[in-house]
């Protein structure tokens, strides 16, 4: 018996060497079965993301849910965050503040909220005891300071325990869950069979060790020749993951090599070749193999096609739909080709300066485009149609000249269900107007 | 019909490589019109870079021409010498490229970056403007006195041309310093808006360095245009306004400062809107009259003016033109007549089996002397068609000569190794290499090709004669004196430092650069994506250039900057007049630019028409596999990807390069190239699907579906409106 609990990607072994129905699904990861019934369930949330460059804001206060199987896209102008945003997500930046949940578990806390909270109160309660004049009153509101103070220095704690250790207790998490199958296992086996076994203990016992959670969020990148390693072969390339996460079984590594080659739309023989003897699209499809061998739950595309040309732009979007429906992938889907977007996204966040200023399901958003910058970005889509395009109009965007903030602050509000805009309370009701 | 920019005829182009010959451009034919754009759409490897770089003269060192011509003012850029070139490259013809970061000098500040040409161009284009000043005044003053105008003397008519001279420079001093303060006028208004909205709304930056900026524009424009009384009244304003700055800064309300702001807008608008004072008179009379300005409102000066300068000079001066140009259009007439009579005899020695070199190069050399001679030096426009006659028989003679020598030892080699081919064959072995089809030089086609360009000629001589009736001198003489006075301001226009910086500039606001000023002193490594971009449109566009070749411009932006790019080209090309060559993968980015669109694969072109015939009526398979490949709005089944990849050019197909990938293909596709099919005037198209006997296919479903929708989409934007 050589299945294990936390190899997820090895769920085609395990259904053939498994045998009898043993459970060999790792906790968190629904079966199959399970799969389908919990079709809404928030595979990614992602609660105030702020992402501060020195005083650049790349990232303020972005929230949103991935649910399971579902294609979230993610659209706006160069520098708007929209990459930052896939990169925090995926530990490649330590974020400033905010949270975020995969599974259920916080794999990314900042602590720029709750130290500015401490400030926030530092300040309100020294305002307030200067206007106390009884002493017994002024040191009861000092002891709230301090309850105050030490509630989120907690939070500060948990917030940096949790960046860290995520993964530690994940695997922790799954070697117990070794353990306890190997444990009888091995009390009732026979003597013949108890060294076999113990390796097999052992070996899973590493891989658990080494697994993180992480790995289950894999990121395509836009650039495929800069994404891949010039003196690795393809081979290489793609089974560098699972030697990371402890597999050492060369058949098996080529196994899931050759596997995932040909789910791809390339050979066995293109393993020992390297990157720059393959097209730009070959390169990309290299790049998805890459990331779809660790059998993720969540895929971050990030513009995996704008590098490409026309024609193998569509081959590689086919691919990717393939995949989703065959793996059931979760895509957070990076682009600023509305169409493709469009095309391939259920619900679309538009992003502008580092905010979220419109969520809505795909169909949704194109139909009734609320916020002015969304509107901007749709009417300057090109389409191949020269007479309309003589006369299409590109709407410009003037943050200045379309809202009035300076007293009325904006929030993230819902103008009818699913359908998110940024707004205040005057374009609330303006927005809710235009629906009706 | 149209003045055509740029023709390429039978361009072809090959790499050499380690692995063999690449041929990346196997013959194609375009032209490019003044004034329009034309798209060339085609994946990676088509050659449409190529073709770009091969205009512009920076092929690869391991890349060889092999045959055709790009003419271009009466140049074959494929034969002149480098440096020659240089006076072209980047002056007339000037190119975009995809990747902005490479085009950019990473250690140079973008400020000089952009004024480095300018400067250096600036000379030149100073010397070849007063070259073509004096040679075209020499020229006119020579037909007058020959024509005899209006029975006056030699002496007179040299007197009337010097005096043309004289004031001409005058003219150009008063209307600089008028641009000058009405620049200043029409930037201190648009600061202004935005200052006066920013205040509003309580957002105003940089307040006290704006408004001395402001000031400081206020005062100039007031020095020499602004009515005198409003004058003063703008100068007290402007004087008031200064105070006020700081308290607005320390938080008081800035409804006073707004009030006073507004004043001086309204008059500087007033200003703006004035009618231009007529230059050219005013400088007459400033330098012949001996009197300065009379004071009075602008009509009317404008028209006092105009009618000292026609009675004292102009008329007369026009009259005299007028005479010069009809004279020398007879001559060029009759010497057109001759010339004709000439080709029609010397034709002949063409139209023979077998060519006689020597027979060929003298009547080749008459020939050109002939119709060179035709060449009217009062012709503001040259036609083009006179200039590369000479260059290009001889090309086409050379081509017929040296094809001569090569065919037999040739056609030896491929029967040669077809022989030992087929040995092998028959031993019943597989022989691992092909034979490679004989590169010959089809003679008859060569030869008829000069008896085309003889006939071009013939034919080009005998409309214009027709014309020659129909001429208006009248008009003519008006243009020649345009183009004398545009010529003498090339002369003054002299480019400093300053003035390229201010120049910069402009161009930078022109791009959409915001901030401009502080911009000019940044680095590139500085600026985003499509900043870099607008900085390398600017550059290339600093040098004011007629032919602009965008080689993926927007490939590496995202939508609104794409959009906003697009927009830019378009309204440059509008303004300066620019043809544009545009090279993409992305169909639906030409359809808002292109006025034509030519397809390329592999190396050829398979289709070309307007916009509309590509999108709407589109024949060719690879066409519809391109519109139905990307998706859009509407899209919701799955995509029709082009299967596999874009043929080896070390091995090209023998057939339709297109058909291993194309599900329309026949038997003939994979065994003859298809000649290119007229569909209607303007649209061609090379596939064997246009055939006659060929079965009827309809473009795919995708295709037809996305027609209708926009039909749709275009009737309801129209309703819209």
């Amino acid at each position: 018996m050589d299945n294990n609990c936390n190899s997820s990607n090895r769920q085609e072994e395990q259904t053939s060497q498994g045998g009898a129905g043993a459970p060999a699904y790792a906790a968190g990861q629904p079966t199959p079965e399970t799969a389908t019934t919990e079709e809404d369930q928030v595979l990614l949330r992602v609660e105030h993301l702020c992402q501060y460059f020195g005083s650049t804001k790349a990232v303020d206060d972005v929230s949103f849910d991935i649910k399971k199987g579902e294609v979230f896209g993610l659209v706006g102008e160069s520098g708007c965050g929209k990459t930052t945003t896939g990169r925090s997500i995926i530990k490649l930046y330590d974020i400033t503040s905010g949270n975020i949940y995969f599974k259920g578990i916080r794999i990314g806390a900042g602590t720029k909220s709750y130290k500015d909270e401490i400030r926030r109160a530092r300040a309100e309660y020294k305002e307030k005891i200067q206007t106390v004049t009884d002493p017994a009153e002024q040191e009861k509101l000092r002891a709230e300071l301090r309850r105050t103070v030490a509630e989120q220095r907690a939070q500060i704690k948990a917030a940096r325990y949790d960046q860290k250790n995520c993964d530690k207790e994940y695997a922790q998490e799954q070697q117990q869950k070794v353990q306890e199958k190997y444990a009888p296992l091995l009390a009732n086996a026979p003597e013949s069979q108890r060294a076999t076994l113990q390796a097999a203990y052992k070996d899973e016992m590493r891989k658990a060790r080494k697994t993180r959670l992480v790995t289950k969020i894999q990121m395509i990148f836009q650039d495929p020749s800069a994404s891949l390693d010039p003196r690795m072969t393809v081979r290489e390339i793609i089974s560098e993951g699972l030697i990371i996460q402890g597999e050492r079984n060369r058949q098996v590594l080529d196994g899931a090599v050759y596997e995932m080659l040909e789910k791809v739309g390339l050979v066995r023989e293109h393993a020992s070749r390297y990157q720059h003897e393959f097209s730009g699209g070959q390169r990309q499809r290299i790049g998805i193999a890459r990331a779809v061998v660790m059998r993720p739950e969540m895929i971050i595309a990030d513009e995996p096609v704008s590098a490409l040309d026309v024609s193998i732009q569509a081959q590689v979007i086919n691919l990717l739909n393939d995949l989703r429906k065959e793996l059931g992938l979760t895509i957070l889907f990076i682009a600023h080709d509305l169409s493709v977007v469009k095309y391939f996204s259920d619900r679309i966040g538009v992003m502008y300066f580092g905010k979220m200023v419109e969520l809505a399901p795909s169909d949704e958003l194109f139909l009734n485009p609320l916020h002015p910058y969304t509107r901007s970005l749709l009417s300057a889509i090109p389409l191949p149609d020269p007479e309309y395009e003589k006369n299409r109009k590109r709407i410009e965007y003037k943050p200045l000249a379309e809202h009035d903030y300076s007293v009325d602050k904006p929030s993230m509000r819902e103008i009818k269900p699913g359908h998110f805009v940024h707004c205040n309370q005057a374009e609330f009701e303006k927005y809710q107007a235009i629906l009706k | 019909m149209m003045e055509s920019k740029l023709h390429v005829e039978n361009l072809t182009i090959s790499f050499h490589t380690v692995d063999g010959k690449v041929q990346a451009v196997r013959g194609i034919n375009f032209d490019l019109q003044k004034g329009e754009t034309l798209a060339i759409v085609g994946e990676s490897g088509s050659g449409k870079s190529v073709t770009s770089k091969a205009i512009l003269g920076i092929l690869a060192g391991n890349a060889i021409i092999e045959d055709g011509e790009i003419i271009y003012d009466g140049k074959d850029l494929l034969k002149i010498s480098e440096e020659e070139f240089h006076k072209i490259r980047g002056d007339k013809i000037a190119m975009i490229f995809q990747d902005p970061m490479s085009s950019l000098n990473p250690i140079v500040k973008i400020g000089r970056q952009l004024t480095e040409a300018m400067i250096l161009k600036g000379k030149a284009r100073q010397k070849e403007s007063r070259s073509n000043f004096n040679t075209y005044l020499a020229h006119l003053q020579e037909a007058m006195i020959q024509s005899g105008a209006c029975g006056e003397g030699a002496g007179v008519l040299t007197d009337k041309c010097h005096r043309f001279d004289k004031f001409e420079y005058k003219h150009l001093e008063l209307e600089a310093a008028y641009n000058k303060a009405h620049e200043a006028a029409a930037e201190a208004s648009a600061e202004l808006e935005d200052l006066i909205f920013e205040l509003e709304k309580n957002a105003a930056k940089d307040l006290s360095f704006r408004i001395r900026r402001i000031c400081r524009l206020a005062e100039t424009s007031v020095q020499t245009y602004v009515v005198q009384e409003k004058a003063q009244i703008l100068l007290g304003l402007v004087k008031e306004v200064g105070p006020l700055v700081p308290t607005v800064k320390r938080g008081a309300d800035s409804a006073a400062l707004r009030e006073k702001l507004t004043g001086i807008k309204a008059i500087l608008d007033e200003a703006i809107g004035f009618v231009m004072p007529n230059f050219f008179a005013l400088g007459y009379y400033v330098t012949f009259s001996g009197q300065p300005i009379p004071q009075m409102p602008v009509e009317e000066l404008n028209r006092t003016m105009r009618k000292y300068l026609d009675e004292q000079f102009m008329l007369d001066f026009l009259a005299d033109t007028r005479e010069a140009l009809r004279f020398s259009s007879d001559r060029s007439c009759k010497e057109k007549i001759e010339a004709v009579e000439c080709l029609k005899k010397y034709r002949a020695v063409f139209e023979k089996q077998s060519l006689d070199k020597a027979e060929c190069f003298k009547a080749l050399k008459i020939m050109t002397k002939e119709v060179m001679d035709t060449v009217d030096p009062l012709d503001i426009t040259r036609d083009s068609v006179t200039y590369t006659f000479g260059p290009g028989l001889e090309n086409t003679l050379n081509k017929y000569f040296g094809g001569l020598v090569q065919n037999p030892k040739e056609q030896h080699r491929y029967e040669k190794e077809l022989q030992k081919y087929d040995a092998l064959v028959a031993k019943g072995k597989e022989p691992d290499w092909k034979v490679v089809a004989p590169a010959l030089t089809d003679l008859d086609a060569v030869r008829r090709s000069m008896l085309h360009q003889i006939d071009l000629v013939i034919d080009h001589y005998s409309r214009a004669l027709e014309r020659h009736q129909a001429r208006d001198f009248d008009a003519d003489a008006v243009a020649v004196v345009d183009y004398l006075k545009a010529n003498a301001s090339g002369v003054v226009h002299k480019v400093t430092k300053r003035m390229a910086k201010e120049r910069a500039i402009k161009l930078m606001q022109e791009v959409g650069i915001s901030e401009p000023r502080k911009r000019y002193n940044q680095y590139p490594f500085e600026f985003s994506g499509g900043m870099r971009q607008r900085i390398v449109i600017a550059i290339a566009l600093a040098a004011d250039p007629d032919i602009l070749i965008c080689d993926e411009p927007t490939t590496a932006l995202d939508v609104t900057i794409q959009s906003q790019i697009l927009e830019l080209i378009n309204r440059l090309k509008e303004e300066r007049h620019l043809s544009v060559i545009f090279i993409t993968h992305d169909l639906g980015v030409v359809a808002n630019m292109a006025d034509r669109i030519a397809v390329m694969y592999a190396g050829k072109i398979v289709e070309y028409g307007t916009a509309e015939d590509i999108f709407y009526h589109s024949a060719h398979p690879y066409t519809w596999a391109l519109l139905s490949s990307m998706p859009d709005l509407d899209t919701n089944e799955k995509l029709d990807a082009i299967p596999g990849t874009p043929p080896n050019m070390i091995y090209p197909p023998v057939g339709d390069a297109f058909a291993p990938r194309n599900k329309y293909a026949m038997k003939i596709d994979f065994e003859r190239q298809p000649p290119m099919f007229r569909i209607s005037d303007t649209h061609y198209a090379a596939t064997w699907l246009l055939h006659p006997d060929a079965p009827k296919v309809d473009p795919p479903k995708a295709v037809t579906d996305r027609i209708a929708r926009m039909k749709q989409k275009r009737e309801e934007q129209k309703n819209g409106q």
